[in-house]
């Protein structure tokens, strides 16, 4: 009895009253994670087994070319990785999937996953075998953990039967960037979607309107950024003008660029090109540390809203930074489109409707020149390689090509039937019909039917894959088209890293390298700019970085990148 | 124990004329702790509610506390006319009913065998259930199981893989061992079998223990939102709560892995439309809870501590 009853107190304590003991995010992660190994042993390689495309090309035309229409010769389905989105939430009178299936003779067999938990979910589905044929929503990198396993299809191996994909690449040369998501084994696993221009979509938000009054106008540089924010400071000397409400990530990954670094977000590995073809920590070189140095300068004058660094971040570009925008003690923070909008919605409330003007600008400059991020990609797909034994492969392969890559498809997939929802003039101008409205990005707001809500066009699963630089800017705002106008025209990409694709066991003595690594350069970062580390003591932080085994790690990344190299040389 | 202590003040009050200083002092100083505590529990969920009532741009701005700012019950409208939250509302309704359902007539059968201490293989049965709190097979091969035994896609998938838990059958098999034993042996003297002792004794005299039971069960159905992730691949059958999570997780979820994967439409769920969902969600339950509550200290206490 008295057993029962201390096991009793134990229990409630470990087990709580949830069905597995377990409900974070964090947990289910790490769990997937750990359980997928497992299930991955046991899925094994399937050992590349021979695919006669000839004889699984049920439903597929004859000569598919690029800029062509495609549609099967018989219908068949393809299940489809589907992730809901809370606010476009799949309705009866979605004409997607049927316009879809009119034009092609393929219907999607839909896996409905929730946003909000959708990449535990996807590792889950892959892990277990049972993921669906079509796996959209890939950023590069999100393939690596399932390469091993033998769950994804090397898509490289059939890229010669998708002429769509093959043109825009030569066309918007991205030769080489496509070379750079090669795996260890010297193949790709996905499919990105490609983007004929590429601006960074995080950057600095500004109040216009002050920085005009106080005679700064639109900073070009740093330094500007710089005297901007003093002049600020004297016209209004409560306020801490500069703030970030992604835990100071976003600023530094934009900011970095332009002293020669990779920071914040875009840390990645850690690893960047040294200038001689090889690859050095960025955390410990003189850019970085120059970096920092500027940061702490604006940290010691009062020109940093430091609290924005260190609250957690709430998902929505700090709620708080909205609220400290509208009231006038932030006048410039890191953010997207969107955030400019809750901006604006924000001041709306106190300064009042035309009484301010806010704009992001294009990402300052600095001692690197003024030079924004590599170009990107933006999300892609992924196969299950189970499609490799499908009688319907070269159908499968030719679809996803129109559907990814073809200029039409991805007009339909944005905006609809032409002439039923849109029209588009003899220069090309889109123009939503006026009974039509797409709220996601404030067009027709008065129109009855939102083409996204109602009818599935726009859908975040497809549509922000690949785009012609008239597309992207057939639906953003003016605002956002001189943004994109002024970041190409004023701005250099830098050159990608040399890639350096590890194999399954340096991935994993890597990411254990990797890991603490990062949490101290996380964590020193900060505390340098806030000034809460004497800078004298940095070659004392890159001496503890060495103490955990920094120099393995870059050695690591080297071997890879020289191993590289010669194989694909 | 602890749950009685507010109490004794007051009873003491009213019994004498005249009381000490210090007992004064204490029920002051009782009190304001209580009141502060009380405030800090209610003042989350009192912000809610104000911010379901408030405009979008008035949260935004950080204006929201205690009252509602730009009153408007558009977005209660505007929630209540969604289908879908309307369906995911049924299902958890339906799952919390026939999983409770089921997970008591199992707890209770389960819990009264393994209170009778004759029974040949009792430490057995005991010990399956007890390992399964210890060792379980890890979310993948548990959800390679329910794949294979056709449960994906269905209600089953909800129910009845957390159908017992092992606290709870433990708790109420002490509840049942602690019954006299002299009842039992009237009944079965009377001519009543086992099934006869233990459905029209037994139950009857343990309404606490199976009040609070049924709470603590249908409060994890309620609530429950991870098995509906892991096994269930259509969104007409998803729970309320895995709507509110994408709604609200998802919204969070848009801007923290922002430079990597931020989609150009993280068109967030406005603060609003999630506060409305998150009290039409949280209703019900708030509306069973004071009535099972009063079940609910004497059952557990009944359950685990006596004897």
């Amino acid at each position: 009895m008295q057993v029962t009853t201390s096991r009793e107190t134990d229990m409630s304590d470990i087990f709580g009253r949830k069905p597995f003991g377990m409900t974070r995010r964090g947990v289910i992660g790490a769990s997937i994670a750990a359980s997928s190994v497992f299930a991955l042993a046991s899925c094994g390689d399937d050992g590349g087994g021979e695919v006669d495309i000839d004889s699984q090309s049920k439903g597929a035309m004859d000569g598919f070319a690029a800029d062509t229409q495609f549609t099967a010769t018989e219908a068949f389905t393809l299940s489809l990785l589907w992730t809901e989105w809370p606010e476009v939430p799949i309705k009866d009178s979605w004409k997607f999937f049927t316009e879809i299936e009119k034009r092609t003779n393929v219907k999607f067999e839909l896996t409905t996953i929730p946003f909000s938990d959708a990449e535990e979910k996807r590792s889950l589905l892959v892990s277990a075998g049972d993921a669906p044929t079509v796996i959209p929503l890939i950023y590069t990198g999100d393939e690596t953990s399932f390469v091993s396993s033998g769950a994804i299809l090397p898509i490289s191996d059939y890229v010669e039967h998708m002429p769509n994909f093959q043109k825009y690449v030569e066309e918007w040369d991205l030769t080489d960037m496509i070379d750079n998501l090669k795996q260890a084994d010297g193949k790709y696993y996905m499919l990105p979607g490609l983007q004929e221009v590429s601006v960074p979509v995080f950057t600095l938000i500004i109040r216009k309107d002050v920085f005009d009054d106080v005679g700064a106008g639109v900073p070009e540089t740093w330094d500007e950024v710089r005297e901007a924010l003093v002049k600020i400071k004297e016209r209004y000397p409560d306020s801490k003008p500069l703030a970030d409400g992604f835990e100071a990530q976003s600023l530094l990954n934009y900011a970095s660029h332009a002293f020669g670094a990779q920071a914040g977000w875009g840390f990645g590995t850690g690893m960047m090109d040294d200038g001689s073809g090889g690859l050095q920590y960025t955390a410990v070189s003189a850019e970085y540390k120059e970096m920092v140095e500027f940061f702490r300068g604006l940290v010691a004058d009062g020109l940093v809203d430091t609290d924005s660094f260190t609250a957690s971040n709430d998902g929505s570009g700090g709620g708080e930074v909205s609220e400290k925008f509208a009231n006038e003690t932030v006048f410039a923070a890191s953010g997207s489109a969107g955030t400019a909008i809750e901006f604006v919605q924000a001041l709306n409330e106190t300064v009042g409707e035309g009484n301010f003007e806010v704009l992001q600008i294009a990402p300052p400059g600095g001692p690197a020149g003024q030079v924004v991020e590599p170009r990107n990609f933006w999300n892609g797909f992924m196969l299950n390689s189970e499609v490799a034994e499908s009688e319907h492969f070269l159908a499968t392969l030719q679809f996803l090509d129109w559907l990814y890559y073809n200029p039409e498809a991805r007009e339909l997939i944005r905006w609809g039937v032409l002439d039923e929802t849109y029209t588009k003039d003899a220069d090309g101008t889109i123009e939503l019909k006026p009974e039509f409205s797409l709220n996601a990005y404030n067009l027709n707001p008065d129109g009855e039917t939102d083409i996204q809500e109602d009818f599935g066009w726009s859908n975040p699963v497809f549509a922000d894959s690949t785009e012609s630089r008239t597309l992207k800017e057939s639906y953003n705002t003016p605002t956002f088209v001189e943004y994109i106008d002024s970041v190409l025209s004023s701005r250099t990409p830098r050159d990608p890293n040399p890639p350096a694709p590890l194999d399954e066991m340096e991935l994993e003595r890597a990411s254990l390298l990797a890991t603490p690594l990062k949490d101290t350069v996380d964590t020193n970062t900060l505390r340098f700019i806030m000034g809460q580390r004497d800078i004298a003591e940095w070659d004392d932080y890159v001496a503890e970085l060495e103490a955990q085994g920094l120099a393995d790690y870059v050695d690591l990344l080297n071997g890879a990148r020289e191993r590289f190299e010669e194989e694909n040389s | 124990m602890i749950a009685k202590e507010p109490t004794k003040p007051a009873g003491d009050r009213r019994r004498k004329t005249k009381e000490s200083t210090g007992r004064r002092v204490f029920g002051v100083v009782n009190a304001t702790a209580l009141v502060l505590l009380c405030v800090v529990m209610l003042y989350p969920f009192i912000t809610v509610l104000a911010q379901s009532f408030s405009s979008a741009g008035a949260i935004k701005a950080g204006q929201v506390s205690f009252w509602p700012v730009g009153f408007n019950i558009d977005t209660y409208k505007a929630v209540m006319s969604n289908g879908t939250f309307w369906r995911n509302y049924g299902n958890t309704v339906l799952y919390t009913t026939v999983g409770t359902t089921i997970a008591m007539v199992l707890t209770t059968t389960y819990a009264y065998v393994l209170s009778k201490k004759h029974l040949k293989g009792r430490n057995a049965l005991i010990g399956i259930a007890v390992f399964t709190m210890f060792f379980n097979g890890g979310i993948v091969p548990n959800y390679v199981l329910i794949s294979a035994l056709g449960m994906k896609n269905t209600m089953w998938a909800i129910v009845l893989p957390g159908a017992i838990s092992v606290f709870n059958l433990l708790v109420m098999k002490s509840f049942f061992e602690n019954l006299p034993k002299e009842l039992e042996e009237a009944a079965m003297i009377d001519g009543l079998n086992w099934y006869g002792i233990f459905a029209r004794i037994v139950l009857p005299l343990s309404k606490a223990v199976v009040a609070t039971m049924v709470l603590f069960y249908s409060v994890v159905f309620w609530n429950d939102w991870f098995a509906a992730f892991l096994y269930l691949d259509k969104s007409e059958l998803f729970p309320i709560t895995l709507f509110i999570r994408n709604l609200i997780a998802g919204a969070s979820t848009s801007a923290s892995e922002g430079a990597a994967a931020a989609g150009t439409t993280t068109a967030l769920v406005s603060s609003n439309i999630q506060a409305v969902t998150m009290i039409l969600t949280v209703i019900p339950i708030l509306c069973v809870y004071p009535f099972v509550q009063r079940y609910f200290v004497s059952g557990i206490m009944l359950g685990s501590v006596k004897g």
